[in-house]
């Protein structure tokens, strides 16, 4: 086990990790009316954002969903701009003006969490036709649910993508549950078909494995930098809530026994954990120090972001366009 | 002064701007070596090539959307939508995310693009490739809205469209494209929210869009037979709109009508006629009148058609009425 | 670490829970993802999960209480002994409108039924019978009462499960449909009753008739005015209002022209600007024959003017009295009434002309009958009073001198009236002046002691 492996590990680990304690915070701030608005947690899909977004670079562009926590905490965003964008203050990345649906550190790459499901397929697949007419080789993500493929926009823009062989890749992030429907009760045939249909070379991989996922996406990163994109991946995972935080007698269209099912036995944290520990790249004292750490500078954050100002009202016809 | 058509215009600008910046680029169906249906970007393929002119499928949400996510990664596109009745088509892109993306990131990203469409009835293309669509973006905060009424315009506000760093929708109208205008060799930009006052007078304002500006000033030209003097203003944007032409040219006057080819039912008319009543109601001697469209989808059968828009016939017969003291719509 | 156990958001637009029941007691343990509570919202009814483990202590709020969201409601801690009641501290605040307001009946926390809209275009319906009795339980699908509309008689079922803790409405009443005719507890009601629909049980009862009334004479007086205004269109209209254009007003009064006079010598409505030209042209007015206007200036040796000020709040709760229950909504008929009360020596009619917001009426003998059924009926012309309600201009103090008639001005600073009385010395000797405000003053302090 080479040296900068244990690093990648040790910071999947501690990504991952901090998108749960992200969403735990969250959801508590939610549910006790300290947070405006309504959010919808990331919670189970840990292993998707950080597996893919660890194969990126900064300079990558992502495009993230509703429920997008998860992808901007792996692109690299403090908690800190993160709270205060959830509590509508002038700190939050998007300066209050986005909130939980629309949170993005752009900085990092991230074109924004789209509250229109498969809203933001052009986008991430524009910026790919820009990175390949500017030859910079970046590549772009477009992070999408199950739900989104029954969205038309989705087979245009592959269709465009797999023509002019633009350096995107698809990332459905299939947790089992289009809202509050099952997916299967929406989408015929099979999904991953639909991206063959188009040549788009696709892959079926397991989102509760962080090694997996970030294995397979740092093969496809590298060919579409090459020019070899567009691709596809279908990453069977699963969502711990609701569709949205309230969404919580579910019992009309999801099982108790399912959900505790994956929680017990297909948590990509926990099992990751228990991976890292039975390699010897860390003990379970070490494992426990990240947790604690990483909960704290939740708290603080939290606790940061709820003292933190709001914006000037004087804003609120800022930024409607730019200079 | 060299005269030129407008499609030539369009098209003298976007090859000049692109010339001067790389990240620009063109895309569209049939954009490439077809040049639009219309013709208006022939050549600009042979110039640039198939990498900066670009022929898309016909996926109109599919590929404005590419332009949306092109425009916030240093690149500045244009897209050709072939019908301004094809809007309808592309509205979440255009209105859900090219319009808030600015505001919805605190400043931080931006949508440099252009979406340069058309408008006009009396083509007898019927219901659904003559509507004049304008009123719906300029509902929406985060869009620019231009107009051109000429040649010169269509040039100097294409050129300013492409440097804006905003999304822009140009409505061009698709009877005008033969139409020719003096424009000058040399580079010149027409500046967004500066109204054109196209002829002065002091008897009535006479404020006009795109091609209701030609209607307006043969409205003038009758009037000024008869002893009634017409100003004719040309907002040329509406969406940054120089209300302070119009409402200077309207406390001179004292009377107004504000033609624009949309429909009449909430759309420009309305709008501007409001900023004016609000704003210089002590000027006002008589009523602001508005003219659009007929508030019907536009006919096919020529008979039906050409009754729906306004003409310079009836804005003289309103303007005579307005600046004879009639009583209009008292009660 | 004890948990705190707060009542979730959990509705896209809310404000509070209802906690439908406790599915543990205090003291219980409790494992992390135990069903803790049911909590109603705006949604449905939900099962509130335990978010730690522990024991249930320091319990708050009981099955039935609306909680804010946000609000802690219980604690979960190590051990079953630590049963503290959550620290204020905790943004616990007390429910806003939690406690229900007292009257003289208070109506029980519940369900309340409405008179369902069964037919196509019924606005009431016959309660027929009450197939419950007060106190009863009963389930969501029991038939509650027998209901008679245009159509046929109907069983209407409970809807809701609970107990009935009120019947608001007796066999035989027409009740609206939309009002109130029950109410179905989720408790066992301490002391069920059944009252009639006129003890105030369905209040959507007067609306609608009480509007349709109210507005019947302004119906009236526009029905009469329209077909002369049709006929003339360019011509002076009989309400003395002048079609002018907004720069035509402007200019006249910038340059002191009254284009009254321009109506008054036959010019062709509406004015614009250039009508100004005729305007200044028209003769200058002869000394001697003075307008209306310029008999304000009579001198001022010759009139009187008396101020009295009163709290306001008397006239305000007595419009409100008035509205709700007689139905009257022109203040100003009650206002002629105070003032022709005042005034009145005889049985001789008398004519109250009120001016509010730019327009006014005239009341004929406003005072009678008594209470305020006076229309806004009497013929145009000079009456014997006129009230200025200046009570919504920013204005505190008036002295305009007499006029044609003895004036009333109502003012109002803060919470007080200030009522000046202003009349030639002709019009009103002294002692009739003093009377009149002083008459006027005390009914406008305490109205309801002066109609008894």
């Amino acid at each position: 086990m080479s040296k900068t492996n244990t690093e990648d590990y040790l910071r999947m680990y501690t990504q991952m990790v901090r998108i749960r304690a992200f969403e735990d915070n969250a959801n508590q701030l939610y549910l006790s009316a300290k947070m405006p608005g309504l959010t919808h947690m990331y919670s189970g899909q840990e292993a998707v954002a950080v597996g893919i977004c660890e194969a990126l670079t900064p300079e990558d562009k992502i495009t993230s969903t509703h429920r997008g926590h998860g992808h901007c905490v792996a692109k690299g965003a403090n908690f800190r701009e993160m709270f205060c964008e959830l509590l509508g203050k002038e700190e939050g990345y998007c300066r209050g003006k986005g909130g939980s649906m629309h949170i993005a550190d752009q900085g990092n790459g991230n074109l924004g969490a789209n509250a229109i499901v498969g809203g933001s397929m052009g986008i991430a697949t524009g910026a790919a036709m820009s990175a390949k007419m500017q030859k910079n080789g970046r590549v772009a993500v477009c992070f999408f649910g199950d739900g989104a493929t029954a969205q038309g926009l989705w087979y245009e823009v592959m269709n465009m993508a797999a023509l002019w062989g633009l350096p995107v890749i698809y990332a459905c992030e299939n947790n089992g549950y289009s809202e509050y429907t099952k997916t299967e009760e929406i989408a015929a045939g099979s999904i991953t078909a639909r991206a063959e249909a188009f040549g788009i070379e696709s892959f079926e991989v397991d989102g509760q494995d962080v090694l997996a996922v970030n294995q397979l996406t740092q093969k496809l990163v590298e060919r579409c930098r090459k020019g070899e994109g567009p691709f596809f991946m279908n990453l069977k995972t699963y969502r711990y809530h609701g569709h949205h935080v309230g969404d919580i007698n579910r019992d009309y269209y999801r099982a108790k026994d399912e959900e505790a099912e994956w929680k017990t036995t297909r948590d990509p944290i926990t099992n990751f954990g228990k991976w890292l520990e039975s390699e010897k790249i860390v003990t379970t004292d070490e494992l426990v120090e990240i947790n604690e750490k990483i909960r704290k500078e939740a708290e603080d954050a939290v606790a940061y972001a709820l003292d933190a100002k709001y914006p000037d009202v004087s804003e609120v016809d800022m930024h409607v366009y730019a200079a | 002064m060299r005269e030129i058509t407008l499609s030539k215009a369009v098209n003298e600008a976007i090859a000049e701007e692109m010339r001067r910046d790389p990240t620009v680029f063109l895309l569209g169906e049939d954009v490439a070596e077809a040049g639009t249906p219309f013709k208006v970007l022939s050549g600009l393929v042979e110039e640039f090539g198939t990498e900066r002119v670009i022929d898309t499928p016909i996926s109109e949400p599919g590929f404005v959307g590419l332009a949306v996510g092109a425009a916030m990664t240093g690149t500045r596109p244009i897209v050709d939508l072939m019908f301004g009745d094809f809007i309808f088509l592309v509205m979440d892109q255009l209105c859900n995310q090219a319009a808030k993306t600015h505001y919805m990131s605190g400043g931080k990203l931006n949508v440099p693009m252009v979406l340069r469409t058309n408008m006009g009835a009396t083509r007898r293309s019927a219901a659904q490739h003559s509507q004049s669509l304008h009123a719906l973006v300029a509902h929406i905060p985060g869009l620019k809205v231009a107009m051109p009424s000429s040649a010169y315009e269509a040039k100097g506000l294409m050129k300013t469209a492409i440097r804006d760093n905003n999304p822009v929708v140009i409505f061009e109208d698709k009877l005008m494209y033969q139409d020719k205008a003096p424009v000058p060799e040399e580079e010149y930009l027409i500046p967004f929210g500066v109204a054109n006052i196209k002829r002065e007078g002091t008897d009535i304002t006479l404020i006009a869009t795109s091609s209701m500006v030609q209607v307006a000033e043969k409205a003038a030209e009758i009037l000024e037979k008869e002893g009634i003097s017409a100003e004719v203003i040309d907002p040329r944007t509406i969406v940054p709109l120089d209300e302070e032409t119009l409402l200077k040219s309207v406390r001179k006057t004292s009377r107004a009508i504000v033609i624009d080819e949309g429909h009449q039912s909430y759309g420009i008319t309305g709008e501007i006629a409001s900023r004016l009543t609000e704003k210089a109601f002590y000027h006002l001697d008589a009523p602001v009148m508005r003219m659009g469209a007929m508030d019907v989808p536009v006919p096919f059968s020529p008979a039906l058609e050409d009754v729906t828009v306004p003409t310079p016939e009836g804005v003289a017969a309103n303007a005579r009425k307005l600046c004879g003291g009639e009583l209009i719509h008292a009660a | 670490m004890p948990h705190e156990v707060i009542m979730p958001a959990l509705g896209m637009a809310q404000d509070s829970g209802v906690i439908v029941s406790w599915l543990k007691q205090p003291g219980d343990a409790v494992a992390e993802g135990d069903a803790l509570f049911e909590v109603e919202t705006d949604k449905a009814t939900m099962e509130v999960e335990a978010q730690g483990s522990g024991y249930l202590t320091g319990v708050t709020a009981s099955a039935g209480d609306a909680v804010p969201v946000g609000q802690v409601i219980a604690m979960i801690t190590e051990t079953a002994e630590e049963d503290s009641a959550p620290s204020p501290a905790n943004g616990a605040e007390a429910p806003p409108d939690a406690e229900p307001a007292s009257g003289d009946r208070t109506m029980p926390e519940g369900k309340t039924i409405i008179m369902p809209a069964l037919g196509m275009a019924q606005d009431t319906g016959l309660l027929v019978s009450w197939q419950k009795q007060p106190g009863d339980a009963v389930s969501a699908d029991d038939t509650l009462f027998e209901v008679e509309t245009d159509k046929a008689a109907m069983e209407v079922p409970a809807g809701f499960d609970g107990y009935v803790a009120a019947l608001l409405a007796e066999p035989g009443e027409e009740i609206p449909v939309g009002g109130s005719v029950a109410i179905i507890s989720a408790k066992k009601p301490g002391a069920p009753f059944m009252q009639s629909a006129k003890a105030g049980g369905a209040p959507a009862a007067k609306a609608p008739g009480k509007a349709a009334e109210a507005k019947a004479p302004e119906a009236k007086a526009e029905a009469s005015a329209k077909p002369a205004k049709e006929a003339t269109p360019a011509m002076a209209r009989s309400d003395g209002r002048i079609l002018a254009s907004p720069k035509a007003r402007r200019l006249a009064l910038e340059r002191g022209l009254d284009l009254r006079r321009l109506a008054e010598a036959g010019h062709p409505q509406p004015f614009h600007v250039k009508d100004l030209e005729t305007l200044a042209a028209l003769p200058a007015e002869a000394p001697g024959t003075e307008t209306s206007t310029a008999a304000g200036t009579a001198p001022a040796a010759a009139s009187r003017r008396l101020c009295a000020e009163v709290p306001e709040a008397g006239f305000t709760a007595f419009c409100a009295w008035a509205k709700d229950k007689l139905g009257i909504t022109d203040a100003a008929s009650l206002l002629a009434g105070f003032a022709a009360a005042g005034l009145r020596t005889g049985d001789s009619p008398l004519t109250i002309a009120v001016s509010a917001f730019g327009s006014t009426r005239h009341y004929a003998d406003p005072d009678r009958p008594w209470l305020g059924r006076a229309r806004a009926e009497a013929p145009e012309g000079t009456p014997h009073l006129l009230l200025r309600d200046l009570r919504h201009a920013p204005l505190s103090f008036v002295s305009l001198g007499a006029e044609d008639c003895p004036v009333l001005t109502l003012t109002r600073h803060g919470e007080t009236l200030t009522i000046t009385l202003e009349c030639g010395a002709g019009q009103l000797g002294a002692e009739a002046a003093l009377t009149l405000l002083t008459g006027f003053a005390g009914r406008m302090e305490q109205p309801l002691r002066h109609l008894l």
